[in-house]
């Protein structure tokens, strides 16, 4: 069996990336692909402890999690396509109007 | 499981029930009797937070109990914080009477929106689970990225809808992270049962995820209630939003992280810890660290405030500066200073922001410091309202910031952080600069041009009068005020089983 801490060293390396990629990529939709990564490996995590403490709200907060997700996915979506029209782009660094 | 384990308690949560019920009445309205007067979907609105209003002050007084399993705390103070973030929505519709209309924008969506963002703030001040408090938050935020945006035409708002939703989506996934690691470290993520575990030795790996987990907590929290070093969206979204929206935002969301954010402070890391417990070993640690939080918020707030042209950048990091008060507050562990400043904070910054809405017109035109000058004496029943509200953001005494400041500069030196509040009153002596420099600006100097007198419509005079009483009021008159607050239960610590 594999022991617990390989599936939470393996939550951390992707909340990691996840975190990584947000910070450096500079198109919108890679940034929320970014975001995602981070919300699952959250996912993995809760699922693990989950499992190994043989307790069920871990894994009824991941149900949670995932109607979040969809949901700030739907609303992100949106932001981007508005975004999209008003400026033919979705490149963040574009977006700097207001000064930073 | 029987039924009555799972703690179905419908009075417990009527508030947000009332208001849930209420937003999707708008939708339905929507669809099935459109009309693109905003006075009916105003005051489906008005009613709905009104009934919600009455259903939480009803409940004042009913004893410590949780419902919903654990998931829903009823106390004083998560019903003072209800009603605080009730009264600023309440606030918020009035100031948006009149931009939607000059906007031109569908009234029952907006309306809709702003109630399910009252909604997600009420269950973050009554959660009880780090479960509700992620929940809380997000119906918080993925309603208040679409109100940010809500100017679809305009490339500042779609722009501060973009960087609202990219940090708070990001901090929102440190958050969670921090719940996974502290669920890891004592496998249950209710309050009161982490207080319970904390309260005995904890084995390494145990600390370890526990104190990891602190951490990306403070992050997430200090997102939300814009804590420097995690503030950098703030300013963005507050100039790019919508200024009824900017209001609201600086008030409502905030008031509502806050109270979940006392709640955890005081909840699981402020709690009388045994000597020997995993707890107070972290508990110094979370406090001194949020300590530093506050210095480095109050501190940079009113720096970078001082050297701002726009009036609602300014007035988004004096918003910085203020949470860095308030995070006095919550090192001191005193939640009912904190509930007066958030009173307090509410009354003289919609007040302040209503006035900076009237001003700017369609499209946030005048959103400059120079456009205020001499604005004095020829609108009167403009300058005299803000100067009022800046007077009292600045702390002067008389006015409600006055006594809010004071309130909470006593309870940390009391609690013995003497070097916090010397720096707090060193950063008051700043903002005085900037907030008196608006005021110098519209009485002192000449308009550069002529500009027509902004009509003042019924909505706002409505909005202003209340305020500016508000703001008098919990100055001159706050004994009653303090005495509903001592009178409510203190200990917000305390266990529940």
């Amino acid at each position: 069996m594999v022991p617990m801490s390989w599936y939470l060293a393996l939550g951390a390396v992707l909340f990691t990336i996840g975190a990584i990629s947000v910070i450096v990529k500079r198109d919108i939709l890679s940034m929320l692909l970014a975001i995602e990564l981070m919300l699952n490996s959250v996912n993995l995590t809760l699922v693990t402890f989950s499992s190994y403490f043989q307790e069920l709200s871990g894994q009824i907060l991941v149900f949670f999690v995932m109607v979040v997700a969809a949901a700030e996915a739907g609303v992100g979506l949106a932001i981007v396509v508005l975004l999209f029209r008003n400026r033919q782009t979705v490149d963040v660094d574009q977006a700097s109007m207001l000064k930073l | 499981m029987g039924m009555e384990r799972l703690g179905i308690n419908y009075s417990a949560v009527l508030p947000e029930i009332i208001m849930a019920l209420t937003g999707v009445a708008l939708m339905l309205m929507e669809a099935f009797w459109p009309s693109r007067s905003k006075r009916r979907a105003g005051l489906v609105a008005l009613t709905g937070l009104g009934i919600a209003l009455i259903a939480t002050l009803r409940l004042w007084g009913t004893p410590r109990q949780t419902a919903y399993a654990g998931m829903i705390i009823i106390d004083d103070f998560r019903l003072l914080f209800t009603a605080i973030v009730i009264i600023a929505s309440v606030l918020a519709v009035f100031l948006s009477w009149n931009f939607l209309e000059e906007e031109r924008i569908q009234p029952t969506a907006y309306f809709a929106l702003l109630l399910f963002c009252a909604v997600g703030m009420a269950l973050l001040t009554s959660s009880h689970d780090l479960i509700m408090v992620f929940l809380g938050i997000e119906t918080v935020t993925i309603s208040t990225y679409v109100l940010a945006g809500y100017r679809r035409d305009d490339l500042r708002s779609t722009e501060a809808a973009l960087k609202y939703f990219i940090l708070g989506a990001f901090s929102s996934a440190f958050l969670l992270y921090g719940i996974a690691l502290v669920y890891g470290a004592t496998r249950t993520t209710n309050l009161s049962a982490i207080q319970t575990v904390l309260n005995q030795p904890l084995n390494d790996a145990e600390r370890a995820l526990m104190m990891v987990g602190a951490a990306m907590l403070l992050i997430g929290f200090g997102f939300k209630v814009t804590a420097v070093p995690f503030h950098v969206w703030t300013p963005d979204v507050y100039e790019g939003a919508p200024t009824p929206v900017t209001a609201f935002l600086s008030v409502g969301p905030k008031a509502a992280g806050f109270a979940a954010f006392l709640r955890v402070s005081s909840l699981v890391f402020g709690a009388d810890f045994d000597l020997a417990s995993a707890g107070r070993a972290l508990q110094s640690d979370w406090i001194s660290a949020v300590a530093v939080m506050a210095i480095l918020t109050m501190t940079f707030g009113n720096l970078i405030a001082i050297t701002q042209t726009n009036i609602k950048r300014m007035l988004a990091y004096s918003s910085i500066a203020h949470a860095g008060y308030v995070l006095m507050g919550i090192v001191a562990r005193d939640w009912q200073a904190v509930a007066f400043y958030m009173i307090a904070y509410t009354v003289m910054n919609i007040g302040a922001f209503a006035v900076v809405a009237l001003i700017a017109r369609r499209g946030d035109e005048r959103v400059l410091i120079e456009d205020y000058s001499g604005l004095g004496f020829r609108q009167p029943t403009l300058s005299f309202p803000l100067t009022v509200f800046l007077i009292s953001l600045t702390g002067i005494p008389g006015t409600a910031g006055f006594v809010g400041k004071f309130w909470l500069f006593k309870s940390a030196w009391e609690a013995g952080f003497s070097m916090l509040v010397i720096i707090a009153v060193i950063n008051t002596v700043i903002s005085a600069y900037y907030y008196l420099y608006v005021v110098i600006v519209m009485f002192f100097r000449e308009a550069k041009r002529e500009i027509e007198p902004v009509p003042l419509p019924g909505a706002f005079g409505f909005t202003l009068a209340v305020t500016v009483l508000g703001t008098f009021y919990l100055g001159l008159l706050p004994t009653r005020v303090f005495s509903y607050l001592n009178q409510a239960q203190t200990a917000i610590a305390h266990l529940i089983h």
